[in-house]
Parts: structure tokens; sequence; C-alpha cells
């Protein structure tokens, strides 16, 4: 039966009702997927708590000693002139971890062979940026490394 | 044969097969590299399988388990050190495919979905060797990912977030090795399948594309069952015998385990066949005029990818069965490229 006022066909109607229910259906199984692919990111840490400051801070100069910065590589650095100095073990360029290397008194990136001098500058090769520099104090026997620019107040014991 | 010929009636599916003929010319031995692919990648999703029954895809124990199947599985040994050199075999068949291909203008109208699927597949090939290797869990592949999806997040707009997904969190973590796994053993093995039926449709629907030198020649066809077939299966066992005599005499090294907060080994380096983007990635200085030289070396290279992807769209004079020079010439700087980037980046 068709009316003689109608505007659209049985068939058109039917049409826009099954390719509305497939729109839709699909279009919310997209977000659902897209969502459940991403997990929770998490963030870098803004600092961390170090035991035994001495192992850090007592190391020869024109030397590095490594830290857990999170999941990422961190150094405690000594400069041959004795300043001390924590920053971020990780390339600029493509986050590869960067060794110190006392004989040029630069990092280096074993994997594009990046160099940065002692001042985390970017000096050779591809890398695009300075490394990141934290700061960090001793407190309570603790060597706590933070973010530049963070305050952070441990809990009083 | 009368019990099945009762239920089912193939002569349809007979006359098709007889009716597939494949022209001869000077050229037609590209036709074969195609085929040869598919024999390496059944040989891959077979080995694998066989791996995927002991490996272990978490981070304490995969490299562990890798060690334990090389050393204690029956033919464990075998069976990594042909999956490794197939995985060569098959990436390297699916680049001088791939050149094939595009010297001999294949691409061109009315095949440009079989160009477009044939060069998806050369992706997915490529993301299964990473992801394949990073499943060792050792320095290099940790290295490997970590600028893999590190410098994905150097394109603009969408970096981040193909950064975020590719690793699973913020870090190439054991979530990510879990996240890797589920690409090689599932998500890219589907889509290969999927994809590798439209272009096996496509080459069906089609028939052979004919080089432009050779068209309108009078070419003499013969049928592929059997002639064609036959000489495919005797590449294929060359090529088998080729793979399972590097399986044996050089079987894959593994290498320390990875230690996210170890410096990578001294001149590390990718498997060969992201050399030609390695290389690339040290040409380019951290600041070029000012700007992030890092940024602009991936979004050239994502530009000259995707230039190489819609060449069937640019290539005008191909569309109308023309001569092309212009893209013979493209299509060798292409090629030189790939090559010399390869072997500086090998030997440097």
């Amino acid at each position: 039966m068709k009316l003689n006022y109608s505007l659209v066909t049985r068939r058109t109607f039917l049409n826009t009702l099954f390719g509305g229910w497939i729109a839709t259906f699909l279009a919310g199984s997209l977000y659902a997927l897209w969502r459940g692919a991403f997990p929770t990111l998490g963030k870098e840490p803004d600092f961390v708590v170090l035991n035994k400051p001495g192992d850090y801070l007592d190391i020869p100069p024109n030397s590095t000693k490594p830290f857990a910065w999170g999941g990422k590589l961190g150094y405690i650095f000594k400069r041959a002139d004795n300043t001390v100095v924590a920053l971020k073990g990780v390339c600029s360029h493509m986050e590869c971890n960067i060794v110190y290397k006392p004989e040029n008194k630069r990092f280096y990136c074993p994997c594009h062979k990046g160099w940065f001098d002692e001042f985390g500058k970017n000096v050779e090769g591809p890398p695009p940026k300075p490394l990141e520099f934290f700061e960090y104090r001793v407190e309570d026997g603790k060597l706590l490394v933070h973010k530049k620019g963070i305050k952070v107040e441990l809990p009083k014991a | 044969m009368n019990w099945f010929d009762e239920r089912y009636d193939l002569s349809d599916l007979k006359a098709l097969a007889k009716k597939k003929y494949v022209p001869v010319h000077r050229h037609d031995i590209w036709y074969y590299t195609g085929g040869v692919t598919l024999f390496l990648f059944i040989v891959q999703f077979v080995t694998g399988m066989v791996l995927a029954f002991y490996y272990v895809p978490y981070f304490e124990q995969a490299h562990k388990s890798i060690i334990e199947i090389v050393t204690k599985l029956n033919m464990g040994w075998f069976y990594r050190s042909l999956h490794h050199w197939g995985a060569q075999f098959a990436i390297g068949f699916l680049f001088i495919h791939l050149f094939g291909t595009l010297l001999l203008k294949s691409y061109r109208k009315p095949r440009e979905f079989l160009w477009f699927s044939g060069f998806i597949l050369l992706g997915i090939a490529i993301f299964f060797g990473l992801s394949g290797y990073f499943l060792l869990w050792d320095e290099r592949a940790f290295a490997a990912v970590r600028v893999a999806t590190g410098g994905a997040a150097a394109l603009p707009v969408l970096g981040e977030t193909i950064k975020a997904f590719l690793r699973g969190g913020i870090d190439v973590t054991g979530e990510t090795l879990i996240r890797f796994y589920a690409f090689h053993v599932c998500v890219l093995p589907m889509a290969t399948l999927a994809l590798f039926g439209v272009h096996l449709f496509l080459v069906q629907y089609h028939g052979m594309s004919v080089p432009v030198s050779e068209q309108g020649k009078n070419l003499r066809q013969v049928p592929f069952f059997p002639n064609v077939l036959y000489k495919d299966l005797i590449f294929w066992l060359i090529v088998l015998g080729v793979v399972v005599t590097f399986a044996t005499l050089l079987p894959p090294e593994i290498g320390n385990k990875a230690d996210p907060l170890a410096p990578p080994p001294e001149n590390v380096k990718p498997e060969w066949y992201f050399l030609f983007l390695f290389q690339t990635l040290k040409l380019f200085p951290g600041d070029i005029l000012g700007l992030n030289g890092e940024v602009i070396a991936v979004v050239l290279v994502a530009l000259a990818i995707l230039f190489f992807f819609l060449i069937p769209f640019f290539d005008r004079r191909s569309q109308q069965d023309q001569r092309s020079p212009v893209f013979t010439v493209i299509g060798i700087a292409y090629l030189l490229y790939f090559v010399i980037m390869t072997i500086v980046g090998y030997f440097s």
C-alpha cells in the first residue's frame, strides 16, 4: 500500500532505519574499541626519593651514577669541577638511553650518534633539544630528586 | 571421488582454473616474486605457530623462554632460526616485488588497488618484523622499539596518540611487550589474511599486468595450471632450500636481556630493512635554521612514503598506457636511495 501524500517510500524508510541502525552500531563499537585500545597512561614522576644519598653524591669527579626516574633512566652526574647535578638520561632525539663518556666529558647516545656537553647542551648529531635537568636536595638522610620548579615536601615521620 | 562429486559440482571451478592464462614476455620473471612471498609467509605462519606454543610474552620470562626454546625444545633452535630467516627473505622478496611493480608500472590503471593493498601488506610485514624482534626482549630490540615508537611521536597532530597506542603507556615497558605480542600473533596475521585475500582476488580479477613496452605485441599465453604453477613450485623449493641452509648455518643471536635503565650497546643497529630510515635520521642535525631537525626528518620521511604510496595517482602518463620516463627515474631514485642508505647504514 502506498499513501498518496507520503514523502518517503516504504523502501526508503526501511533503508534509513536499518542504515541508521548499522551506522549507530558501528560508531558506538568503534568508539568503544578506540577507548579500549588505550590504557590509562599514567605520567612521569614529579620526584623520586633515593636512600643512601652518599652512594650517589660521593662519586668520583667526572662520573655518573644511574637511578630509576620512574621507568626511565636518571643520572646523578659529578662534573670534573666537582659540581653535582641530576638529569634525565634519555636522549632528546628518539628517547634512547644516553651514556657518559668521561674521556670526552660528554654524554653520548649510541642510537644515532648524538652528543651532549657537560651542561646537557646538544652539541653534535641529531638531538634537537638539550637534556632535561632536575633539582635535588638531601633531607632526613634521603636524596630527593625532583623536577625543576616543583615544590616537594616529604612527610615528617 | 564419486562421493564428493555427488554432493558438489566443481565443474565451474575447473573451468575457471583452465581459463587462467599468463602472458609470456621478457619481464615475466617478476611475476614470480609475489608467489614466493606468499610461500614464505606460509612458512612464517607455520613456524610461528610452533614457537607460540613455547614463547612466554611476559617481560620477566620472555628472554629466558627463547633461550629455552633454542636449547631445550626438540628442533626449537631450527624453528626459531627458520622463523628468523624466513622473515628476512619474506621482507627481501617483498621489496623486490615492490620495486619490480614500481619500475614496470604495474600499478597503473586499472590496478591501483593492487598497488595499495600490496603497499599496506609491506607496511604490515615491516611491523611484523619490528614486533617480532621486540619479542626477544634484548637490548637491541628495546632500543629499536623506543626509537620507532618515539619517532612516531615526532609526527605532527597524531604523533603522541600513535605513540601511546603502540606503547600502551608513556614508556616502553612490559605492557608494550604484551601489546606487541598481540600485534604479532593476532592483529597482524588477521590483517594479512584479509588484505592478502583482496590482493589475490584483484590479481585474478584483472589478470597479469603487461608492461607498456610489451603491450600491443602478440604475446604468447601459457596456462597457469600447470605451466606457471610448476615454475612457481620450482622457485619455492629453491628458496626453501636457501632459507633452510641459512637457518642451519647461521642461527640468529639473542642479545643481553633488555634493561630499561641501561644504555643500548655501542653501535646499536636495527634490522636491515630499517637501516635506510636509521641512516636518514642520523643525517639530519638537531637544528635546521632554527627548526626542530627531528620533526623535519620524520615529516619528510612520512611525505616521501606517502608520495610512494600514492604514485598511481601522480603518474598520469602511465594511467593512459604511455611510457612514463619521469616516473622510471623517480622509481630508480627511490630504489637507489633505499639500497645505498641500507649499505651505508650497514657499514657505518
